[in-house]
């Protein structure tokens, strides 16, 4: 059969160009369909990508907990209760719970003023431990973070954040060695924190001023009160269980009801982050849905104009048969003028919106926001080798149609 | 022996009322003969032609071209058949429209796999033959009636074919270029010793051919030798319409 030889090609494509709106008619329904699947999973895992910037550099299995009020009546304490986590509650809860990775006890003060050099900005003082690093890792340009040193010897040293750091010293350079004023209180700069993550605990860490937890309870008469714990639970562990056995270890230690959920805050990130992994996945079945719908509906709109052609071709299919083609090669070319029209107008929407989606990506580049439209290499070769599959299957029953056109067909539609 | 014969070749169509249209046709063509089948419409000369043309079939009967039996052929060996053996010419030239004078007439060597550059020179040898080789480069909607005949024939002959089946070659065409085409046919036959079988029911263009065959009601009426044009009482000076 010579179904693929120069010539055979060469026949297709002069039917196929010589009859130019009829093609472009077919060929646009394929078009927008891949246009539209590519465009949309770009977009979407682009959106995924700008919404994980917010998650940025945050552990993914981390559980927060914050004390509330009680509001049940316990062991003769009334409902109302305020209680507070205190610091020796960190090596209680690695003690009782075995799963707990790190726990970090954090405290802070908002809307603290720093000042250097006759230059001050506002921002949020966090006392944090060393290990406080594997919940939110920072990314230190100049430095380093708050050591196990710095705590043991109760050193007044802190890491500043992005903007503390672009607003106390413009002149840019190292800023460590220096000292900036917290509150009456000189701390030396150690260390510069340029992560970007949106999801920082009180407040955003490009705010921030980290100094060690003990110095912070000192300065701000915090007694043995901690604020808030953030812990990490080993991996295989499911953080749901660890999660309530923290709370009623807490429970325990702190005299409160065990069935008094509201005495305290529990925030799971594990569960958050899922939640957000679901709703993309969501949203990419979602595109992929109607992506692949459109797509469908542009090949079986190709296969309807190609019926529609093939009976208004007739006379020139019975012409050809007349004149010595087998039904074969008829098969053949109808088949052949489907899977061309519909690769070459998938390949051209390919093109297109690939550099569409690079142009967006540009923009973003220029906007100095890291995160990529572009469509994977997967996504594209999928969409390769489902549009010669649906080219196909579009062109089968057309063809078939043409195959049965008989040769005396030609002369009856006179 | 006769390059076509046929043995009590029957037809009917069945379209929802049985018609029956050839009723036992016995005939038998030789190599190189000019032969008109001439009758009414109605009379079954076109299923005639288009059984001679293996773009029919038969219901019983025996048909043999060149030896070979021509019974229950698949499509692709009826297309073989078509391709290497016959010649077509209809009345519409059936010309495909998106394709200049030349392309038409390469097409049958494009489905014999001659390859572009050879078919393109023996179309235009052909055409330029037939005095059209100005036209080569035009579409069909370009060209006159008799021009596109011409071109019909071209592509007719372009596969040395050993028949060419014409269906009523001059009914879209004037009687000056009527004229012009049955000589053309009349030529062909002489020079290159082709069997040219012409469908037809004018008396004018019968004429012009060698031998009639007077077909009436699906059955062959009478068959009458036509060597001498001019002794015809429609020949000479008659004009073809």
């Amino acid at each position: 059969m010579r179904l693929f030889d120069m010539d055979s090609l060469k026949e297709i494509l002069e039917t196929l160009s010589k009859n130019k709106s009829r093609t472009l008619l077919t060929g646009f329904g394929v078009f927008w369909g891949v246009f539209m699947l590519l465009m949309m999973s770009g977009g979407g895992s682009g959106l995924k990508q700008l919404l994980s910037r917010n998650f940025e550099g945050f552990a993914t299995n981390s559980i927060l907990v914050v004390a509330d009020r009680t509001t049940k009546p316990y062991k003769g304490f009334n409902r109302g209760r305020t209680w507070n986590f205190t610091l020796d509650d960190v090596d209680y809860l690695k003690a009782a719970i075995p799963e707990l990775d790190v726990v970090a006890p954090v405290n802070a003060m908002w809307g603290r003023n720093a000042t250097y050099n006759g230059r001050s900005c506002s921002g949020t003082i966090k006392g944090l431990s060393a290990d406080y690093r594997v919940i939110e890792a920072p990314s230190i340009e100049y430095g380093r973070y708050i050591s196990e040193a710095d705590i043991l010897s109760g050193r007044k040293v802190c890491v500043i954040g992005k903007r503390i750091y672009e607003e106390l010293f413009p002149e840019g350079g190292n800023p460590c060695g220096n000292f900036i004023r917290i509150d009456g209180t000189y701390y030396q700069v150690v260390g510069l924190d340029v992560s970007n993550g949106q999801m920082s605990i009180n407040g955003n860490s490009s705010e921030t001023i980290v100094i060690p937890i003990n110095v912070f309870m000192s300065v701000y008469n915090n007694g043995n009160n901690v604020g808030l714990l953030a812990m990490t639970a080993r991996s295989g562990s499911e953080s749901s269980v660890i999660q309530e056995d923290v709370r009623q270890a807490l429970y325990r230690k702190h005299l409160v009801s065990p069935d008094d959920k509201s005495a305290m805050f529990v925030m799971n990130t594990a569960q958050m982050f899922a939640m957000v992994d679901n709703l993309f996945r969501g949203v990419n079945i979602l595109i992929w849905l109607v992506g692949l719908g459109t797509l469908l509906a542009g090949a079986i709109g190709v296969s309807n104009i190609m019926m529609v052609t093939v009976k208004e071709r007739t006379t020139e299919i019975g012409i050809r048969r007349a004149i010595g083609a087998t039904p074969r090669m008829i098969l053949g070319q109808i088949m052949s003028e489907s899977v061309i029209l519909t690769l070459s107008s998938g390949a051209i929407a390919l093109v297109i919106s690939v550099a569409i989606l690079s142009l967006v990506d540009m923009v973003m580049a220029e906007q100095k926001i890291e995160c990529s439209f572009q469509v994977g290499f997967g996504t594209a070769l999928i969409t390769a080798v489902t549009l010669s599959v649906l080219g196909i299957v579009a062109g089968l029953a057309p063809a078939f149609r043409a195959m049965a056109i008989k040769p005396v067909d030609a002369m009856r539609d006179e | 022996m006769s390059l076509i014969q046929l043995y009590g070749i029957n037809k009917t169509y069945d379209n929802g009322q049985p018609l029956h249209v050839l009723k036992g046709i016995d005939l038998n063509i030789g190599e190189g003969e000019y032969v008109s089948i001439m009758g009414a419409s109605g009379s079954g000369k076109s299923t005639l032609l288009n059984i001679l043309g293996i773009l029919d079939n038969y219901d019983s009967g025996e048909y043999w071209l060149d030896g070979k039996l021509i019974k229950n052929l698949s499509e692709t060996q009826a297309a073989h058949y078509r391709n290497h053996m016959i010649g077509f010419i209809f009345q519409s030239f059936n010309l495909i429209p998106f394709k200049t004078a030349v392309e038409n007439v390469e097409l049958p060597l494009f489905y014999q796999g001659v390859s572009r550059k050879v078919r393109h020179e023996r179309a235009m040898e052909l055409l330029s033959k037939l005095g059209l080789d100005s036209w080569a480069e035009h579409h069909p909607n370009e060209l006159s009636g008799g021009q596109k005949q011409r071109v019909a024939i071209a592509r007719a002959l372009i596969t040395n074919p050993r028949i060419i089946l014409a269906d009523e070659p001059t009914g879209a065409l004037d009687s000056k270029t009527s004229l012009e085409v049955m000589e053309l046919l009349g030529s062909l036959n002489k020079d290159s010793g082709v069997t040219i079988i012409v469908v037809t029911h004018e008396s004018g263009v019968a004429n012009s051919t060698d031998k009639i065959i007077h077909i009436k009601d699906g059955i062959i009426g009478s068959i009458e030798e036509n060597r001498y044009h001019n002794l015809s009482p429609f020949g000479g000076n008659t004009v073809m319409k």
